[in-house]
């Protein structure tokens, strides 16, 4: 034990912190269940705005959309990136990994505008018409970096032996693979997985540019009715996300721990789930 | 020997310039212990990647059972490796990592059970079937290595720097158990190591590798009692390597002074160097001695007292003694002839047993 107590100081430091953190969260959900049109004044508690957005088919079948999009894009992305972060683990010149590393960081760090813009060029110029396909396309793009940066690790820290007593046990390059390797790295998949799943989920730039007439996500849609005004429905549809995005966190920690009887526990370097 | 069961034909392995193994010839007889002994970096894992599968020969052949396998891949071969770090599967508990390689073949369930159950019991094991591998002891783990392996019945088991991860007392008592495990299975081990205690402990055989050769094999008394090289002489033991020169046969002089020894059939007056063990010097009074020597050092080990010390020549001399001495006092050394072991220089190991053929027949 290094510090038995943080002084006052710190504890009072990590509660402003925490509280400037939430605060405008919990002032959202707050007024998700006024009964008043605006936010200025909070009317008496009523769920006329879950009410409306129950009954807001346009909404839901957004959110369907946002959901699909998040599952399938890092359910692809985590299969490509996972395969990606093999081959680059496989590349023997130091010299060349690094370069296909850098390759992987650059889109990492890149704006998202960017990102967007390019892939709207390109599906124009490919002649794609822009829709659930494009966005899906664009979203498993820019979660492979991540799978990749997530799975990476996990497979350096795998001791290369395991293989060669794979096959002094009789496996084929295969079974090595499928038996011992991908099982070994799985709470690496499954951290690649989270990420790149709240990466769709919450992702607004790029997917505002690759965006059709006729499809939407979560994101866009927001952002194009907090342009014309307050509307609390908004609210309420933040409170369910919300609430939505604390179970998932809750689940990930229970499978975490529970795997972590296998395994070290491992940890989310970013608490980057919305 | 009849039939070998591996045998190694002027393997060479190179990685771009960097030579590795050089030039490598042996053969293993089936039921032995063979050690691969030497520093690190000299080539003696390469051996054992390469009898595994996991790394191919530059040139040269490996023979199995008569056969050649240079292209048999490691999952066709009849051997098994413990690997340093133990390379246990860390998402299967003891029993599937165990049984890893008999589900492989398709063996049936209820023999995978017994025999997996008697590969634990070997090694002392039973009952831990459920336990994650996380959950065990390093001293366990390797336990569970071991069972992995010899669960497949194969016919060569090797093992590399199996105990070195292993705390001093746990390891004395693996070498007891593995030599054991070894008579009990009959089956042949090949065990590499840079620990010298360790190899002369368990073997039937030592190889001592360095710099991508076999600078000398035997059993573990020959390794020790007459040393090949310098190399071999100051890796294995303690040992005092001092140049010498040898008069004739039976005499050799060492700083000025001539001793009788029982090596023979070199040049007269060759330079040569001689070994001798600190543990075969004996401390006696400056008269009795039949070399003088100033004390510099002393250290108590328990079993018996390190000392070092100097000659006329400035030469150092360590010695191993159960009898307490002085700092700085002047005391005798005596020996016996047979204590002094010669080293020509430059020797092969061929030449090295046809000279002491030659002479000891004539004894």
């Amino acid at each position: 034990m290094k510090k038995q107590h943080t002084g006052w100081l710190g504890k009072v430091y990590l509660a402003l912190v925490l509280v400037i953190l939430y605060l405008p969260i919990f002032y959202l959900v707050y007024y998700s269940f006024s009964s008043g049109k605006t936010m200025e004044k909070f009317g008496h508690f009523s769920l006329v705005h879950y009410r409306v957005l129950a009954t807001d088919t346009r909404m839901i079948q957004i959110v369907i959309n946002t959901a699909i999009i998040a599952l399938l894009s890092s359910l692809i992305a985590t299969v490509i990136g996972t395969l990606g972060a093999l081959v680059i683990k496989r590349v023997r010149f130091r010299q060349q990994r690094q370069v296909l590393l850098s390759l992987n960081n650059v889109l990492m760090v890149s704006p998202d505008v960017l990102i967007g813009a390019s892939f709207l060029i390109f599906f124009t110029v490919i002649g794609l018409r822009l829709g659930f396909v494009s966005v899906l396309l664009s979203h498993i793009a820019f979660s492979i970096p991540i799978v990749v940066l997530m799975v990476l690790p996990k497979l350096n820290e795998m001791s290369p032996t395991l293989a060669d007593a794979a096959a002094d046990l009789g496996a084929t390059p295969w079974q090595s693979l499928s038996r011992v390797t991908l099982p070994a790295m799985t709470p690496g998949i499954l951290v690649g997985y989270f990420m790149a799943f709240t990466y769709s989920l919450d992702d607004f730039a790029v997917t505002f540019f690759v965006t059709g007439n006729g499809f939407t996500t979560l994101s866009v849609e927001i952002y194009s009715r907090a342009r014309q005004g307050i509307n609390l429905e908004i609210n309420a549809l933040s409170t369910v996300v919300f609430l939505l995005s604390l179970a998932l966190v809750a689940g990930y920690y229970f499978l975490s721990s529970r795997a972590g009887r296998r395994n070290r526990v491992m940890t989310v370097k970013e608490g980057d789930v919305q | 020997m009849a039939h070998p069961l591996i045998e190694f034909r002027h393997i060479k392995k190179a990685y771009g310039d960097n030579v590795v193994l050089k030039d490598i010839n042996f053969q293993l007889e089936s039921g032995k212990f063979y050690t691969l002994l030497g520093p690190s970096g000299s080539g003696k894992t390469t051996i054992l990647r390469i009898i595994a599968g996991f790394n191919e020969a530059t040139s040269g052949d490996v023979i199995f059972d008569g056969q050649r396998i240079n292209d048999v891949p490691a999952n066709r071969r009849q051997v098994n490796t413990v690997f340093q770090d133990y390379a246990l599967f860390p998402h299967l508990n003891v029993f599937e990592n165990v049984a890893f390689g008999l589900r492989l073949k398709k063996v049936g369930t209820q023999e995978i059970n017994e025999r997996v159950e008697r590969a634990l019991r070997l090694v002392h094991l039973q009952g831990y079937q459920e336990r994650e591998i996380t959950e065990m002891s390093g001293g366990q783990q390797q336990r569970v290595a071991i069972a992995r392996a010899i669960v497949n019945r194969p016919k060569v088991l090797m093992l590399d720097e199996a105990l070195s991860a292993l705390d001093y007392k746990l390891r004395k008592e693996m070498q007891t158990e593995l030599r054991a495990l070894q008579r009990r299975l009959g089956i042949t081990f090949i065990f590499v190591t840079h620990d010298q205690s360790e190899a002369l402990a368990m073997s039937d055989q030592i190889f001592v590798i360095n710099d991508g050769l076999i600078q000398q094999s035997g059993s573990p008394v020959d390794i020790y009692d007459e040393p090949l090289n310098h190399f071999v002489a100051d890796f294995i033991g303690e040992s005092n390597i001092v140049p010498a020169i040898m008069k004739r046969d039976y005499l050799v002089n060492i700083g000025g002074l001539d001793f009788e020894c029982v090596d023979a059939g070199m040049r007269p007056n060759e330079k040569v160097e001689v070994v001798l063990r600190p543990e075969d010097l004996d401390i006696t009074s400056p008269e009795k001695g039949k070399l003088l020597v100033t004390v510099d050092t002393q250290l108590f080990r328990g079993v018996d007292y390190q000392i070092t010390a100097h000659d006329a020549d400035r030469h150092e001399w360590k010695i191993n003694s159960i009898h307490k001495t002085t700092v700085g006092s002047q005391v005798g050394l005596s020996f016996d002839p047979e204590d002094i072991h010669v080293m020509r220089l430059h020797e092969s190991e061929q030449d090295f047993d046809n000279r002491l053929e030659s002479y000891e027949d004539e004894k």
